[in-house]
């Protein structure tokens, strides 16, 4: 019911925001975010206490991984909504319909069960997003929504063929069972699968999702798409969207560790982790975009999560999950505070920007600290997963792999701490015009949180971590 | 059962290598209008030899989507822009070569799984891969956005060809929603390429350069 209430709300909201206009709309977009976001952290809470929910004869199912997602989708989603009013304006209705549909085919990809019916729910992200990063109908937002619609679709053919790969190694082996596409089947059958053909559709599976992954080689679409759309939406892209890239390939993990042993997933994922991180180091080294240092920033994050994967282990799976919700929450405060940046400053060159602190009093120091979060630095919760993740690779024997990433690492950190520098100082002209104070209390309290996973694990989340590595790890 | 499942397999991968060959737009469409009829073709065989009459429902869909709708968007999209190349460009030979390559890589990767089936159809089942390998290489060297849009949905169509011959098909609401999923990003793909053109005054995805770095 939980689940069914869950997805069933921004899909109402959709078809509702498709009518309503003015005040009426803006209203009715608040409230469905609220309601996906409480909605979301109540299934993850009821989760934690009950292992799995499902709804709807086990076709909707959710376990400690689901949850995870879905809270984090329910609380960026939140956090997008509340400065989406201001980017919407006069035609909203060519941007809360889409934006709502939008979290709807995200939490449908988490929630259910069927891995046929995740391929489906995945693509429906790209489809449901683009008119979103189209929505400004620049140049720049038009070439940028057709390379991500199709090398987005092309990607995820690809996973699709490693779907019908997947489900023809289980139909040969175990025969026309019902339900054989869904997840709680696939795994407890795949210790029989024949590893050889499992193999062949993880490559697929993780090049196609991996796209949308944003995992390096196949990332080209991403510093368009994300820099060329509106703020809210590339929060939600950077923050959640690339997330759900990972959980689809998290989904498979299992089932190819188990078919064929864990090596195999592993190399691949610190394989495409570490060249991610490299892309993303070398372009972070000196941007001039913010918005796009941003996006690579996003690449290089993915490949930290990626690596961790690899390097599994309690601590590798937990450090990754955890890397996910730190990474979901400092990435979306600070690209919708670009958003005000730009508003500020008429350009995105990280050239044009000067004197921050000064011109954005409230903005500037949100900015600030969540790009400090972001670079890793204590006492935010992206040290600590980064910490996890990078001691899980010691912890493996993979020295050769843990060093080139923290090198990397590295890179990224100095070319991202000049490009900042150079935003921070320098004489302002003048005070720009400041988001309404009630605006800035969300992306605070966001900090606040990452600082929270940084310092002192809240109850649960311990557990939660615990529940997600038994789901991923066989 | 076999026989003719094989036979419409290798006209699949023929149309393909075809549509690789040809220079001409409207030829390369009318192709694709031609795949996706065999590809129709083999679902009412299965469906016939294997009673499995579900597939009929998806034969009628491949007609109307793939073989009807979907070339005339393409068409739509392209109108007036001229049928061939306008520079003199890459010849159809080492295209072609590539392709070739490409289904012996197919049949090197397919092997083990064509071995492991034993359903009648499984010797289509390198074809199918060569076509959405082949498909993928049209796509990615596609000079215009209508020649990539092609690629992408040969792509589709080799991938869509394996789960008939390699499954006899996927569960009905997944191969629903694949439908829907390529109607839908044909009819994005429309809008956009429209925008571009009203834009840039050519479908030429060379033009689009704003974005580097």
């Amino acid at each position: 019911m939980l689940l069914v209430a869950l997805l069933a709300v921004p899909l109402i909201a959709a078809g509702v925001l498709t009518r309503a206009t003015g005040r009426a709309a803006t209203r009715v977009h608040g409230v469905a975010a609220l309601a996906t976001a409480v909605l979301a952290l109540s299934v993850a809470v009821v989760v934690v206490r009950e292992t799995s929910i499902d709804a709807l004869g086990g076709f909707l199912r959710a376990d400690a991984l689901s949850a995870w997602m879905a809270a984090l989708v329910g609380v960026v989603a939140g956090l997008a909504a509340l400065e989406a009013p201001q980017y919407a304006g006069a035609e909203s209705r060519r941007f809360y319909p889409f934006f709502h549909l939008f979290v709807f085919t995200m939490l449908l990809a988490v929630t259910t069960d069927d891995v046929g019916f995740m391929w489906v729910a995945v693509e429906g992200t790209t489809l449901a997003s683009v008119f979103l990063v189209n929505f400004e109908r620049s140049r720049a937002s038009l070439e940028a929504s057709y390379k991500y619609v199709l090398i987005c679709s092309v990607g995820i053919a690809l996973a699709f063929l490693g779907t019908v790969l997947v489900y023809f190694a289980d139909v040969t082996r175990f025969g026309e069972a019902e339900h054989v596409l869904r997840w709680t089947t696939l795994r407890r059958l795949a210790p029989g699968l024949p590893p050889s053909i499992v193999e062949m559709a993880f490559v697929f599976l993780l090049i196609g999702y991996g796209t949308k992954a944003g995992l390096a080689p196949m990332h080209t679409w991403l510093p368009d798409a994300h820099s060329e759309a509106p703020a809210p939406v590339s929060a939600m892209m950077s923050g959640i969207l690339l997330a759900i890239g990972v959980y689809a390939i998290l989904r498979f993990k299992p089932i190819v560790d188990l078919a064929a042993g864990p090596a195999f997933a592993s190399r691949l994922l610190i394989g495409l982790g570490l060249v991610s991180m490299a892309v993303a180091a070398a372009f972070l080294w000196s941007p001039t975009n913010y918005k796009r240092m941003l996006a690579y920033s996003s690449v290089e994050h993915l490949g930290i999560v990626s690596l961790g994967l690899g390097f599994g282990g309690a601590w590798g799976l937990a450090g990754a999950m955890l890397h996910i919700a730190n990474h979901a929450l400092a990435k979306s405060v600070l690209f919708l505070v670009s958003g005000r940046i730009r508003a500020a400053y008429a350009s995105t060159d990280i050239a044009a920007v000067r004197g921050l602190l000064a011109r954005l009093p409230v903005s500037g120091p949100v900015f600030l600290a969540a790009m400090l979060a972001l670079m890793g630095l204590p006492p935010f919760g992206l040290f600590v997963s980064e910490v996890m993740i990078f001691g899980a690779g010691f912890a493996s024997g993979r020295v050769v792999a843990s060093v080139i990433g923290l090198v990397l690492l590295l890179i990224a950190f100095a070319g991202t701490l000049h490009a900042l520098q150079g935003m921070l100082h320098g004489e302002a002209a003048g005070r720009g015009v400041e988001a309404r104070a009630w605006l800035s209390a969300p992306l605070m309290a966001a900090l606040a949180v990452l600082v929270l996973t940084g310092v002192a694990w809240p109850p649960g989340l311990a557990d939660a971590l615990a529940g997600i590595a038994a789901v991923i790890a066989p | 059962m076999r026989e003719l499942s094989n036979f419409l397999a290798v006209l699949g991968l023929m149309t393909t290598l075809l549509m690789v060959w040809r220079q001409s737009r409207p030829a390369r469409l009318r192709l694709l209008a031609a795949q996706s009829t065999v590809l129709a073709a083999q679902a009412v065989a299965i469906a016939a030899f294997t009673a499995r009459y579900s597939l009929l429902l998806v034969a009628v869909a491949l007609i109307v989507v793939k073989a009807w709708w979907i070339p005339r968007a393409l068409g739509r999209m392209a109108h007036g822009a001229p049928h061939r190349p306008v520079t003199p460009g890459r010849s159809a030979g080492i295209r072609l070569l590539i392709a070739g390559a490409l289904v012996v890589l197919a049949y090197v990767l397919m092997l083990p799984i064509s071995l492991s089936s034993s359903l009648p159809t499984r010797g289509g089942i390198p074809l199918a891969f060569a076509m959405s390998l082949v498909g993928l290489f049209a796509c990615v060297t596609g000079r215009d956005a209508v020649e990539q849009i092609l690629g992408f949905l040969m792509l589709e169509n080799g991938v869509f060809a394996l789960g008939l011959l390699a499954t006899y098909g996927l569960p009905g609401l997944v191969e629903a929603g694949v439908f829907l999923d390529v109607l839908v990003v044909v009819l994005v793909a429309e809008g956009l390429v429209m925008q571009i053109r009203q834009e840039h005054a050519t479908i030429d995805v060379d033009r689009l350069r704003e974005l580097r770095g």
